[in-house]
């Protein structure tokens, strides 16, 4: 491609023509009748596990649909971002740059998304997320909107705030709402929607503690002394455990509630004693809930994993929405964005979904309300 | 090994260099930065395509981690290696010069060229505050409290709105068009030359301030600060100059990183790069350009070769580390102990 | 800002600042002893506290075999649980501490290499260490048992006085007792002392100057060691990356004491534990940080060498 030429264009036209070129290459590969689906998300690093769950579920989507010996194959990539957008800044443009990518299933974190955007847009390739829950990524008025390559098959926290609060203080009366956040995208982002629901029924007080804080003592303190009878806490699981655990060391009996971020399967074993009770919530009904015995077998049997992990289902339901337009013989970028954007897709358990303009499920995605007891997580409720 | 630790590339360099004539040397510097300028390019020449990073883009590396590196650890090498002070928070001004190009473009809808200078200015502002009563100290305690101030710039980036908290700010724009050069992101190599450019021109000036009063002064310091100031060396003005400068390069490469971005957030200026921006200096060579260079090339790219490794690679970074200053202490490419004489007599 | 808790939560803030600040004092030893005697900051202290948690937790849970889920022991049990788990951790920490000092450290002394080389090969240790964490337990915080309830002696004026709380205070200062004793009065000790004066005097005195540095690492890993069993006991988890906010904190703590001398990050440490619990609970957990770094610039501004002052500053530049 002549520089001369392109160099005149804005980034619009310019992504035309690096949509052209992508779309002659499947038909030169058209004897092969393999595509590519890249994962992006955690798989190394601090946040591995959230990625490391995520994996499997998109995985046994493409396992069960090459199974079926279609007409095109499916591969799938991995593209380690490890939940870090300066990573992703750098990752995004490489598998944007790889021509048999059609499609991405990620990011899983908001950060990631955020800085993966800009690559994706120019290379006109589409993303179906399965965690990726930052309200900006779907506002039409965001700066960092993901219009129009991102669609997410999960609430985002605009929906998963609320029910988080409601979920909390159900079966309390007059309740005195303690927020507390951890200063990430995530965490924050999460308190920040939950702070006008909460404000409602009775905030008493709020605190931002620095993810990888060990002491919390002091903030026991706080909670103690501001009268709390609800703690919300918007954070990941190592730093909840700590929390939790020297609140109910110092004595607070009321009700503990977090988000998705402390969802993990390692929590309960984290906080011991104090997990019991612990209200959870994520925008993910479990797999295994949703699946039959064989199936559950076959799930085991393809990736190894017991125990389908957190976002399971959205991963699953992520591949699912690309393989359908697969099934459906669109097989490059530019088909592929179109038929995400416009059809309805069947996901776990028979769900319908369907993406409107900015990519969110049209209806909302459930949430799920999930109870520590005996020290194992359990699904409970919709929140 | 002990043939590694006595060949001496800096001084075969230098007499290979002392031996030719100015016309000579202009096309060899002319030759030697269009090849750099074509490295971009390499993955797709056979030859050189072992270069390749998998996974990330290999022009995107370039830009950053990359020339990024490379122009920090010149800016970081005026102060730790130029006047011998221990800055363990430079990245504190590489998020000044990113979160003004941010705030800047998003708000007052001004484009890169224009705030460039306000993102050196803001830098260096932020360098005298910090250096007038930090530089009274003397070494370890000046790197706590820069340690300090790259945390503090940091958790204030965090806890504002303007910065846009955790979230960071996004939608910041590319640079305008320049000279014909149009910066997206169809474009990396585009912005790896203008990154390429500011090193060279960092360069220049580096080398340009070694053979003045202030590279004297900052050697005296470096050597002795209290015979220096005993022989009449204002100390506290030169170091605060070798600070302030350090901190107008950070700036400068901090706008155009966030303009190449899009999207910055305080989770991208952690201690962790400014400790490696340090071990990209001691590793190449403390006090010499051109061993920050190549340590910085090597530091930085190393990892992105190697992160179909994954999880080891780290692992793997830290052992280079420890056997490289083991086996080379000085680093790949050390100073000259007699800088100042040799220095005059090639330039 | 939210004073209130000054005056309703003092006592209790202030008992918690102690019990923190005398972990971080214990950790801050293994940075201040090593600056006497090298001039060096040793940053791969804090992956040898990192290695401590680990060793606690891996002592309890398999050598001495109480899964997480196991309840709290009782009597002698508990004692000697408790006494093997803190030696077992203060001899890994030790001897990591004496390995990482002929890893990083001896080779390039005796090369008589810049102060920033070692500092970077201490890195590379650093990073080598946390990341070979990082893989081993692929990134997963572990968890140790609750083998000490949490039973409490009873409250004064609002600070509850547990048990936990009380061993993490009393523990530390019957170190530091102990410490001081050995370092003004025992022949090593006074090695140390002289070492960390001059060198090239303590050398021409006939003392083995590796000895005493392996010797100084030796004694800073033994005192990191026991904070990492306080803090695996007190809170209960760690993860591969424990060290680095401790590291900091300790490094803090030492200079704002006046790094290369005892008291001062015996003091150090507990000034550092005091000003984060009453920051977090008067400005919000978010400013803490900010809150320890101004008060830290403000010390040294008036008094550069720290709280306490450098031991043996004038006889050495």
């Amino acid at each position: 491609m002549n520089k001369k030429i392109v160099s005149g264009f804005a980034i619009a036209a310019a992504a035309t023509l690096a949509l052209g070129a992508v779309a002659t290459a499947p038909a030169n590969a058209a004897g092969k009748k393999e595509v590519t689906l890249a994962f992006q998300g955690p798989l190394t690093g601090p946040d591995a596990q959230l990625g490391q769950d995520q994996f499997p579920g998109a995985q046994w989507a493409i396992e069960l649909y090459n199974a079926t010996n279609p007409k095109t194959k499916v591969k799938l990539i991995k593209a380690d971002s490890q939940c870090d957008g300066t990573v992703a800044a750098n990752i995004a443009p490489g598998v944007a740059a790889n021509k048999a990518v059609i499609g991405v299933i990620g990011t899983s974190c908001s950060g990631e998304a955020r800085n993966s955007f800009p690559a994706y847009r120019a290379g006109g390739l589409t993303m179906v997320a399965p965690s990726a829950s930052a309200v900006s990524l779907t506002d039409p008025k965001a700066p960092d909107r993901g219009f129009p390559i991102f669609h997410r098959v999960v609430a985002h926290d605009g929906f998963q705030a609320p029910a988080l609060v409601r979920y909390a203080t159900k079966g309390v009366t007059g309740p005195k709402i303690y927020l507390v956040d951890d200063q990430t995208t995530y965490g924050a982002g999460l308190i920040k929607y939950a702070m006008a629901p909460a404000k409602k029924l009775g905030v008493v007080g709020t605190d931002s503690v620095p993810r990888g804080t060990a002491d919390w003592t002091s903030v026991a303190s706080k909670v103690k002394s501001a009268g709390a009878n609800v703690v919300i806490y918007g954070g990941y699981t190592v730093e909840a455990a700590k929390f939790f655990k020297a609140l109910r060391d110092g004595g607070y009996t009321g009700i503990l509630a977090a988000g998705d971020g402390v969802n993990t399967s390692d929590f309960p074993e984290l906080a011991g004693k104090a997990a019991e009770g612990v209200r959870l919530t994520a925008a993910d009904v479990p797999f295994e809930n949703l699946l039959t015995k064989d199936e559950l077998a076959s799930f085991t049997k393809v990736t190894g994993v017991k125990v389908p992990g957190l976002y399971s289902t959205t991963a699953y339901n992520a591949a699912r929405v690309f393989l359908t337009c697969i099934e459906q013989g669109k097989l490059t970028r530019s088909a592929i964005q179109l038929c995400v954007n416009s059809s309805t897709f069947k996901g776990a358990g028979g769900s319908s979904i369907k993406f409107n303009r900015y990519g969110d499920i049209i209806g909302g995605a459930d949430v799920g309300g999930y109870l520590v007891k005996n020290g194992k997580i359990g699904y409970d409720a919709i929140a | 090994m002990s043939k590694l630790s006595n060949f001496n590339l800096r001084d075969t360099g230098a007499a290979i260099w002392a031996g030719w004539s100015r016309p000579v040397r202009t096309v060899f510097v002319i030759a030697v930065v269009v090849i750099i300028g074509l490295v971009p390019f390499a993955p797709k020449w056979g030859p050189t395509s072992f270069l390749n990073t998998p996974i990330t883009s290999f022009e995107n590396v370039l830009v950053y981690p990359v020339g990024m590196f490379v122009l920090m650890a010149l800016g970081l090498n005026i102060v730790v290696g130029k006047s011998g002070l221990l800055d363990l928070g430079y990245i504190a001004f590489f998020a000044i010069g990113a979160y003004t190009q941010a705030i800047m473009s998003t708000l007052h809808g001004w484009n890169t060229w224009e705030i460039l200078p306000f993102g050196i200015m803001f830098a260096m502002l932020s360098g005298v505050l910090l250096g007038l009563p930090a530089l009274r100290l003397r070494g370890d305690y000046l790197a706590i409290i820069t340690l300090g101030f790259g945390e503090i710039v940091r958790i204030v980036a965090l806890n504002l709105s303007v910065t846009g908290g955790p979230n960071g700010i996004a939608g910041i724009p590319n640079p305008p068009t320049i000279f014909g050069f149009e910066f997206n992101l169809l474009f990396p190599e585009h912005f790896f030359w203008l990154v390429l450019s500011m090193i060279l021109l960092v360069i220049w000036m580096i080398r340009r301030f070694t053979v003045r009063r202030p590279g004297r002064a900052w050697e005296a310091i470096r050597q002795d600060e209290d015979v220096a100031a005993l022989m009449g060396v204002n100390t506290l003005i030169y170091k605060l100059w070798s600070f302030v400068i350090g901190a107008a390069v950070a700036g400068a490469a901090g706008v155009i990183y966030a303009s190449k971005v899009m999207v910055i957030s305080p989770d991208m200026f952690k201690f962790d790069v400014s400790i490696l921006i340090l071990a990209c200096v001691v590793f190449g060579g403390i006090g010499n350009i051109w061993g920050v260079v190549l340590g910085a090339s090597i530091l930085a790219y190393l990892p992105e070769r190697i992160r179909f490794i994954s999880d080891a690679r780290q692992v793997i970074f830290g052992l280079v580390l420890i056997i490289m200053m083991n086996l080379r202490p000085d680093g790949l490419l050390p100073r000259k102990k007699r800088e100042k004489i040799q220095e005059k007599r090639t330039m | 800002m939210n004073f209130s808790v000054v005056t309703s939560q003092f006592w209790s803030l202030a008992l918690q600042g102690l019990a923190l600040g005398l972990i971080y004092s214990l950790v801050s030893l293994g940075y201040t002893m090593v600056y006497g005697v090298l001039r060096l900051i040793n940053f791969a202290n804090s992956e040898v506290f990192m290695l401590g948690t680990f060793t606690v937790v891996w002592i309890e849970i398999h050598f001495l075999n109480h899964p997480v889920a196991s309840e709290p022991l009782t009597g002698i049990e508990l004692i000697y649980t408790l006494v093997i788990a803190l030696v077992g951790s203060m001899i890994a920490c030790a001897v990591l501490a004496v390995l990482v000092e002929i890893v990083a450290y001896r080779r390039l002394r005796s090369r008589g290499a810049s102060r920033l080389a070692s500092l970077i090969s201490a890195i590379g240790v650093s990073i080598f260490l946390m990341e070979s964490m990082r893989m081993y337990t692929e990134s997963r915080p572990q968890t140790a048992p609750r083998l000490l309830e949490k039973w409490s002696f009873g409250e004064i004026a609002g600070a509850n006085f547990r048990i936990d709380t009380m061993l993490a205070i009393v523990a530390p200062i019957i170190i530091f007792v102990i410490l001081d004793r050995f370092v003004t009065k025992s022949r090593l000790g006074k090695a140390i002392r002289a070492v960390s004066m001059s060198e090239e005097n303590a050398k021409l005195m006939g003392i083995d100057i590796n000895r005493v540095i392996s010797m100084t690492f030796l004694i800073g890993g033994l005192t990191t060691g026991a904070a990492a069993f306080l803090y695996t006991t007190v809170y209960e988890n760690t993860v591969f990356n424990v060290g680095f906010n401790m590291g900091i904190a300790a490094f803090t703590a030492a200079v704002l004491g006046g790094i290369g001398n005892l008291r001062g990050a015996f003091y150090g440490g507990l000034a550092l534990g005091m000003l984060e619990q009453f920051a977090s609970a008067i400005l919000g957990s978010q400013w803490k940080a900010v809150t320890v770094f101004v008060v830290l610039v403000l010390v040294l501004l008036f008094k550069p060498s720290g709280l306490f002052g450098e031991a043996v500053q004038q006889t050495r530049t």
